[in-house]
């Protein structure tokens, strides 16, 4: 009975979102993932961090936190897509350049380009990339994030369900000096130390765990599967009245 | 026939008949008492119990998010470890305690893993140990096919227990518990549970609600959020 009523609300509710649909579009990917943000190899950063991104249609709403960030320092954080990359966070061999670090293009390869830049304000995409003045500064070496309403390309919402987007957090502080600095360059802009672009941690987006857990087996669940039991306890007190009867009938009988 | 062995087999019978009476009383009894079920957390009574009152934020860094309409905001996560499996659990208020641990990945149709062993407790091993910054995940069967299993009486567990986690670096990691809550399958809230936390936090999820004996499933999840205290 529940079934069918199910079935029905599944077939009716179903009438109304086709028309909606239109012929010829395609549904969208849309989808929970997650990421469980590690540091990055090589580039020593002692925190982690998680980031969700709940994707409907082609926006795509971003929550995220971290902490074992340098603190009070912007910290750029992006996710990044290439159709060709490997979908995942680069390990100590895409150290191109051997220099014992991993900068952000070392990583390339593992995540592809930024496809979106998680400003606190203002524009998102990869324009925004190094916007600093709108990255969040990680006090206490913690950032806490949520966006909503960011606008995203079907390919890119595609991927982010998909599972092949990566988040990535930039930003060390290999000199422990507690501020970005340093001798060496930032390959993305030659105005910033490579400490103000290096990934610090890193997580690939994927799917989380879908609908409910199958945590049971009923083997202490109310009212079923002791039927047997209760029948059979029945029984033999049926068969004990039955005799007990008997008995008394055949005591008054010999009185 | 005498009437003294009359008497005999009357007394005889009715001997019988009183222990059948009670041992069938016996197992109605038994098979109705077992037929209560796992305990349940009360259902939406405290849904309204506020879910994460995170610590109030310290100084005056309370200050609203700078340059208005945005959603980006900073609080204090409070306390936070490194990362580092867990190896046990006790939760004093509910009687569970054990080292069974396994590692949980995805089933091929995409939900959460669970146990084989139904006295072990699995951990997500892709989220965060518990104790890290995020979400923590532990599941455990709440009945086996005969019988109680490790998180039967998870629905029982309410706000403000204890739930510690020995971790394999020989840290512990206790936890409050905020909210219980039973979910049912169909709509069962990935992101609430599974999403991006700004505190360390930790799920307990077994089943719940009745038992479907058709799909052999029961029809709820039974959900305990906690987060990290010390």
């Amino acid at each position: 009975m529940r079934t069918s009523h199910k079935l029905a609300t599944l077939v009716l509710g179903s009438a109304a979102i086709l028309p909606l649909l239109g012929a010829g579009t395609a549904f969208a990917a849309d989808g929970n993932v997650s990421a469980n943000l590690k540091p990055v190899a090589l580039n020593g950063v002692n925190g982690s961090g998680t980031a969700s991104v709940k994707v409907t249609g082609t926006t795509i709403a971003v929550t995220m936190a971290a902490n074992g960030l340098l603190a009070g320092s912007p910290h750029a954080a992006h996710i990044h897509f290439g159709a060709d990359a490997r979908h995942e966070c680069p390990i100590a061999s895409d150290d191109a350049n051997k220099d014992g670090h991993l900068n952000t293009t070392d990583g390339g390869p593992a995540y592809g380009p930024i496809v979106v830049s998680l400003t606190k304000t203002g524009d998102t995409s990869p324009k925004s990339a190094l916007a600093v003045e709108r990255f969040d500064t990680a006090q206490g070496g913690k950032i806490s994030y949520e966006r909503g309403s960011i606008t995203v390309t079907q390919t890119v919402a595609d991927a982010i369900s998909s599972g092949k987007a990566v988040v990535v957090i930039h930003g060390v502080d290999y000199n422990k000096d507690g501020k970005y600095s340093g001798s060496v360059k930032s390959e993305l802009a030659p105005t910033l130390p490579t400490e103000a672009t290096d990934p610090a941690l890193c997580g690939v987006l994927s799917a989380m765990p879908s609908g409910g857990v199958a945590t049971g087996a009923g083997g202490a669940a109310s009212g079923t599967s002791n039927d047997g039991m209760i029948a059979l306890g029945g029984g033999l007190m049926l068969i004990a009245a039955g005799s007990g009867v008997y008995s008394v009938r055949r005591a008054r009988a010999r009185s | 026939m005498t009437q003294h062995a009359g008497r005999h087999r009357h007394i005889i019978a009715v001997a019988v008949s009183v222990v059948l009476a009670l041992v069938g009383a016996v197992v109605v009894y038994g098979a109705t008492r077992t037929s209560e079920g796992p305990p349940q957390s009360p259902s939406g009574a405290e849904r309204n119990q506020s879910p994460s009152v995170a610590a109030p934020p310290r100084g005056s860094d309370a200050t609203s998010s700078p340059s208005g309409g945005l959603s980006a905001k900073s609080s204090d996560p409070g306390t936070v470890l490194k990362a580092s499996p867990p190896v046990a659990i006790d939760i004093p208020s509910i009687g569970v305690r054990t080292n069974n641990f396994v590692n949980l990945g995805l089933a091929s149709d995409g939900s959460l893993e669970v146990p084989t062993d139904f006295s072990s407790i699995g951990w997500y091993g892709a989220g965060p140990a518990p104790g890290q910054l995020g979400p923590a995940i532990l599941a455990g069967h709440v009945d086996s096919h005969n019988g109680p299993a490790i998180f039967y009486r998870l629905g029982a567990l309410r706000p403000g227990a204890k739930v510690i986690v020995s971790r394999k670096d020989r840290s512990k990691a206790t936890f409050v518990v905020d909210r219980v809550q039973s979910f049912a399958k169909d709509r069962f809230p990935t992101a609430l549970v599974y999403g991006s936390t700004t505190r360390a936090e930790l799920r307990l999820i077994t089943c719940g609600g009745s038992f479907d004996p058709k799909s052999g499933h029961y029809v709820n999840n039974t959900v305990a959020f906690a987060h990290l205290i010390d």
